[in-house]
């Protein structure tokens, strides 16, 4: 294999596997914080790029006003999301009803973009372009590779990283914590669960739709963006659940993996990825990074 | 002994019911509403396996859509001249039978020692890996196209050839499928497996083989998906990958959670909702989908244990309100 393929799988690979861990890290965050295995995931992500798409395309409104309006959306979206799937059914007694709202809140989304949008393939202009319009490149060993793909690793380490900060090590991430592992006694001290999950739902939401966002010029803005969501599956099982940092690592192995698969096993990438998922978790069931806190779901 | 003859009553009482229900339904003229009763019957026998899983073992798993491929396909190649013969259609169920069981059993073998959560996500992958293939290996899935000219089954020279016939077959087998399960559940793999979904731990201490038990009812969940798999590609006569993606999986499981995860004729019921309301509501066209998608979040909200656990929440309170005015 020659310097420059190898290079621009590899570029590939992380960049994608970025955007996984975006996804995953989402994950986690609800899982930690309110214990719920969210299915809809890939569809937030989906229907947040749509939004973007119809505003800046559509609407034509200038990417510097888009931006902040579009951030104000998707927290609503998330806020909306948790009142529907999560809030009402919050003292169910059936720990799994909550975790099917979210499949049926995964139909509402992804029908919801095919009645507002239709079926059609939308583009979202990259913001790395060429004069002409095309997407700009960088010469890297020999071959050419899309700015966009730097963009979303710098871009999505830097937007993961900020939000470890906020929820590790600030004040708020110390209350949502306490809120996530014990509701009652939070909230005899005066920490609001309802604040708490929401401003975690959000932070999600915001999270994977800028995932979304920046995923969206390498591949046109279609509803398969929802089936994103089973990789980063993949990648949070072979990190160890509950671990952030093993679910980042575990989801750039998935995205180096399928890049690899792609360009070999070309139709049987999928396969691949989950037999390297079937590998860990018979070989190391815990995943790469053990989390402190047993699993209770 | 006067309670156990009340008892008694009330089984010969369902089982008439039951017999008429079919009876009555086998009478509708319409051959369509047929094929998609029949349709519907085939996919409860598959989420039994889920009954089987979540409802009494507490594990909540996508792999029944999977299993049910195997035995599609295998019955298909072995029912549709593919490999230059044609077998008899009750040989091919059994064959498609041993065959879910065993890749249950395979897969089953190492993922089952993953807990809760991991092993719901390895059935993922379980579900994913299994359509890649079904999808793009010619040889033996027959890639994109599908395999078609599926022979119908015939059980001892006796054809069924049309949906009435495989309405009433298909019904028989769901029922018996129903009986052996509730029979299940006081035997004693049924008790161990209530006693790991109520408490692993101390089923343990209890001397339950947690993994043992788990490994056998995660193979019978297989066999069963085997068999409708099997009995879905002889009563359709074609078989393709869409049957058994991920979006199916979740359906399944919806469908299990909406007649009730513990309780068959739950199950059963909630099948026919779903498959039937699509076909019913077809005018609705574009946004049935999406309606549908509200309709199980309302689900979850208003009645979490579905509808037989409504029905049973209504049976428990009306009684006691009988015993209220007796003793008044």
């Amino acid at each position: 294999m020659s310097v420059n393929l190898l290079g621009s799988i590899v570029i590939n690979g992380l960049a994608m596997g970025m955007v996984y861990a975006m996804i995953a890290m989402g994950l986690i965050m609800l899982i930690k914080a309110v214990g719920i295995l969210n299915f809809a995931q890939g569809d937030l992500l989906m229907f947040g790029t749509f939004l973007v798409s119809f505003l800046i395309v559509d609407l034509e409104i200038p990417m510097g006003a888009a931006l902040p309006l579009v951030m104000v959306l998707w927290g609503l979206l998330g806020a909306g999301f948790m009142m529907i799937t999560y809030w009402p059914l919050r003292n169910a007694s059936y720990p799994v009803a909550p975790v099917v709202a979210t499949m049926g809140a995964s139909l509402v989304l992804s029908e919801g973009v095919f009645l507002i949008w239709g079926t059609w393939p939308r583009t979202m202009p990259s913001l790395f372009q060429t004069a002409d319009g095309r997407p700009a490149t960088v010469n890297l060993f020999g071959a050419e590779i899309q700015v966009q793909f730097f963009a979303v690793i710098i871009l999505g380490a830097l937007l993961m990283f900020l939000v470890w900060i906020l929820t590790e090590k600030l004040y708020v991430g110390k209350m949502m914590k306490a809120a996530a592992q014990d509701k009652y006694a939070a909230r005899l001290i005066g920490i609001p669960h309802l604040l708490t999950t929401m401003v975690t739902y959000i932070l999600v939401t915001e999270l994977i739709c800028s995932a979304g966002y920046m995923v969206a010029p390498i591949f046109a803005v279609t509803k398969s963006l929802s089936s994103l969501q089973l990789k980063a599956f993949a990648g949070t099982v072979i990190g160890g659940f509950g671990s952030i940092k093993g679910a980042v690592i575990g989801c750039l192995i998935v995205g180096l993996v399928e890049a690899f698969a792609q360009v070999n096993l070309s139709v049987y990438k999928e396969a691949v990825v989950f037999l390297v998922l079937m590998v860990f978790l018979i070989f190391r069931p815990g995943g790469l990074i053990r989390s402190k806190i047993q699993d209770k779901a | 002994m006067k309670k156990k003859q009340v008892i008694e009553k009330r089984k010969i009482i369902c089982g008439l019911a039951v017999v008429l229900l079919v009876a009555a339904v086998g009478m509708i003229p319409n051959v369509y509403s047929l094929r998609v009763i029949s349709l519907a019957l085939i996919y409860s026998i598959s989420a039994f396996g889920l009954l089987l899983m979540l409802g009494m073992g507490g594990q909540m798993v996508f792999s029944a859509v999977a299993f049910m491929g195997i035995g599609a396909y295998t019955t298909a190649n072995l029912c549709s001249g593919r490999l230059g013969f044609y077998l008899n259609g009750t040989w091919a169920i059994l064959i498609s039978i041993v065959l879910g069981g065993l890749m249950a059993f395979l897969f089953g073998l190492p993922l089952l020692r993953l807990k809760g959560t991991f092993f719901t996500f390895a059935t993922i992958g379980i579900v994913q890996i299994f359509y890649t293939f079904f999808l793009n290996y010619v040889p033996l899935f027959g890639g994109p196209a599908g395999i078609s000219g599926i022979r119908t089954l015939s059980i001892l020279g006796f054809s069924l050839d049309s949906y009435v016939k495989w309405f009433y077959f298909l019904a028989v087998v769901a029922i018996l499928v129903m009986l052996i399960l509730n029979r299940a559940r006081n035997t004693q793999f049924g008790r161990r497996l209530a006693a790991i979904r109520d408490n692993e731990i101390a089923a343990n201490v209890l001397g339950v083989n947690v993994y043992w038990t788990r490994v056998k009812a995660f193979t019978i969940s297989g066999m069963l998906g085997g068999l409708s798999g099997s009995l879905l590609a002889m009563m359709a006569k074609y078989i393709a990958a869409d049957n058994f993606s991920w979006t199916r999986a979740s359906t399944f499981v919806i469908m299990a959670m909406l007649g009730g995860v513990n309780s068959a004729p739950g199950i059963v019921l909630g099948s026919i909702i779903i498959t039937v309301l699509p076909e019913v509501m077809r005018g609705l066209d574009r946004y049935l989908m999406f309606l549908y998608g509200i309709m199980v979040i309302l689900l979850m909200i208003l009645m979490p244990m579905g509808l037989s656990g409504l029905v049973s929440g209504l049976a428990k309170r009306w009684r006691r309100k009988r015993q209220a005015r007796r003793e008044r």
